[in-house]
């Protein structure tokens, strides 16, 4: 018993002094909480509707205004403009108004968690709007619903683009965090920095094989989706293979960030598991985007796997263009440039 | 200073809580050797990293081949060979592949890696993973990695702690070799008879760095008869 006893405080006494496994126990479940209570709504989403044709009182979009849950991207568009709002990824709902009181809804289906019920929700719309005219019901009801992009509302079609990220990610950031715990942990990290060679110079040379590795792999998961689950690939796709090696450089810089700060891998590695949760909540992969408060929207924003999860959809169910999707590139290689900072800081405060 | 003077350190001191290391002060030219000597935690390895440039200095100024290490450019890296006390080639490599990793980041020829192999007979382990080498011959492998660019100064934190008296030996023929050849060595070491071998040592001891001074100048300042009891008489006095 008292071996027992020796053993379990001298446990005890190292996992009270580890920082990681103390963040891991505590911080970790905080932010679960924190999440799940105040952010992640799914039941709760904004969509976005556009009003577009014969709705000259304005009266379609005041509704859409009114109704929970439902934000106004556009309203008062010329015929066709709901629908455009829609294929460009401005709106997810878009209502095209004829003159002769017809209603084509137009549904972005790339994202089924978001719009799963939007179906039943405009049809109840319809049947209450119908019986408060006090009207007898058509034999041919005047409503149309069109599904774009992934007609049949495939939930794997929905997730398929998004685990490209989310596969991408996870290895890249561990990748980049055990390379450098693992070479801090031996001399090997000392000895470089005595060497004729730039800080810059070492993490191109350290992670450009990882980000031709990464590349790869997101290659290889994307022709799995296509190739047994139909994933169509209808816009540029090559775009999005152009986007995967800065996805990768990203997340390799970021492992590098949390490595720094790590005593060992041990700790780089829950450093790293430690950022995967936040980034798959508040990117729209397991959640919609849209479902998230404003405050966790703009947390979301900075995680690239946000900006790539909307690229692959782009680039795969909405048809996107080369524009469109390197356009998500943008804010990754702003998150790049952040993370390369953050380790040249962190660089030069460990001569200090 | 002098023009000849290629490493010179003054007052040079460092912090850490409430441990400081103050007043490690010296000169020295081409073909100078110069070891560190002293108990566990007395500021060896904290003077030869701050002279690497991998720890900036609180206190006084030091220049390395004409470079302030606050600031270490690319030209004192190309001089200065570093070795840790711990192994710091890629245990998962060759011997081959770790000697043309540093060839790589020097600039040099590939068949500078066969003059480092022949130099420190190496060859027949060029093929050999660093993990699979014993203590002896991946101390060799080490020295070759960090010599392969002849550099002007060397930085030994204890090269030979661990090793077996004939590679103790060699690595002292290998250094003194490169003393007799102009290079600059400043070496840490425990073992006594390593540091009679310097022409002169820094005594590190509560934090203070005495000397530098010979071997013998140590033992008649501290009135004992051999390097050992020096030591022993000045750490008690402390």
């Amino acid at each position: 018993m008292r071996a027992v006893l020796a053993v379990a405080r001298m446990e005890a006494l190292r996992l009270l002094r580890s920082r990681a496994s103390l963040t891991l126990l505590l911080i970790v479940p905080a932010i679960q909480i924190l999440l799940f209570g105040y952010a992640i709504h799914p039941t709760a989403g904004k969509i976005a509707v556009a009003v577009a044709g014969a709705d000259p009182s304005g009266r379609v979009s005041a509704a859409v205004e009114r109704e929970p849950g439902l934000i106004l991207a556009g309203g008062g568009l010329p015929a066709g403009g709901a629908e455009a709002a829609v294929r460009d990824g401005r709106a997810s709902v878009g209502l095209e108004l004829g003159e002769d009181g017809e209603i084509r809804a137009v549904i972005d289906a790339s994202n089924p968690a978001l719009t799963a019920g939007v179906d039943g929700r405009l049809w109840a719309a319809y049947w209450q709007m119908v019986a408060r005219r006090g009207g007898v019901a058509p034999l041919q009801p005047a409503l149309s619903i069109a599904h774009l992009f992934n007609p049949d509302a495939r939930a794997d079609w929905g997730f398929l683009p998004g685990l490209v990220g989310v596969i991408m990610m996870i290895a890249m950031t561990m990748l980049g965090a055990l390379s450098l715990a693992r070479e801090r942990e031996t001399a090997t990290w000392e000895t470089m920095l005595t060497l004729p060679v730039g800080p810059l110079d070492v993490l191109a040379g350290k992670i450009a094989p990882y980000v031709v590795v990464g590349t790869l792999q997101g290659v290889v998961v994307l022709g799995i989706g296509a190739a047994l689950f139909g994933l169509p690939l209808e816009g540029s796709v090559l775009a999005l293979v152009a986007l995967m090696p800065v996805f990768a450089a990203a997340h390799l810089v970021l492992g590098y960030a949390v490595a720094a700060r790590a005593a060992s891998q041990l700790e780089a590695l829950q450093g790293a598991i430690g950022l995967y949760l936040p980034a798959m909540l508040l990117s729209g992969f397991f959640y919609p985007f849209q479902a998230l408060p404003g405050w966790a929207r703009a947390v979301g924003e900075v995680f690239p796997l946000a900006h790539f999860i909307r690229a692959a959809r782009a680039a795969t169910l909405r048809g996107a263009g080369t524009a469109e999707v390197l356009g998500q590139g943008v804010p990754i290689m702003g998150f790049l440039a952040l993370m390369l900072v953050v380790v040249w800081a962190q660089g030069r405060r460990s001569r200090a | 200073m002098s023009p000849d003077d290629l490493v010179v350190a003054d007052r040079l001191g460092k912090r850490f809580g409430g441990f400081v290391i103050r007043d490690v002060s010296f000169r020295l030219g081409a073909g100078s050797m110069l070891g560190l000597v002293g108990a566990n935690g007395g500021g060896k390895t904290t003077t030869l990293r701050m002279l690497a440039g991998l720890l900036a200095q609180d206190e006084g100024e030091a220049r390395v081949l004409g470079c302030d290490v606050r600031c270490p450019g690319k030209a004192m890296r190309r001089g200065v060979g570093y070795m840790s006390q711990r192994l710091s080639l890629y245990s998962d490599l060759t011997v081959a592949e770790n000697l043309w990793f540093r060839a790589g980041l020097h600039g040099l020829p590939a068949s500078s890696v066969a003059k480092a192999a022949s130099r420190f007979g190496l060859n027949a382990e060029l093929g050999t993973r660093v993990e699979n080498l014993s203590g002896g011959w991946a101390r060799r492998a080490h020295f070759a990695a960090t010599l392969l660019n002849e550099p002007k100064l060397l930085l030994l934190d204890e090269p030979t702690s661990g090793l077996d008296a004939v590679t103790r030996r060699t690595i002292w023929r290998w250094l003194r070799d490169l003393v007799g050849a102009g290079h600059i060595v400043i070496v840490s070491t425990h073992d006594l008879a390593e540091a009679e071998a310097c022409p002169a040592v820094l005594h590190f001891i509560d934090g203070r760095a005495d000397g530098p001074m010979s071997p013998a100048e140590l033992i008649a300042a501290s009135g004992g008869a051999s390097l050992e009891q020096a030591i022993l008489t000045l750490a008690e006095g402390a």
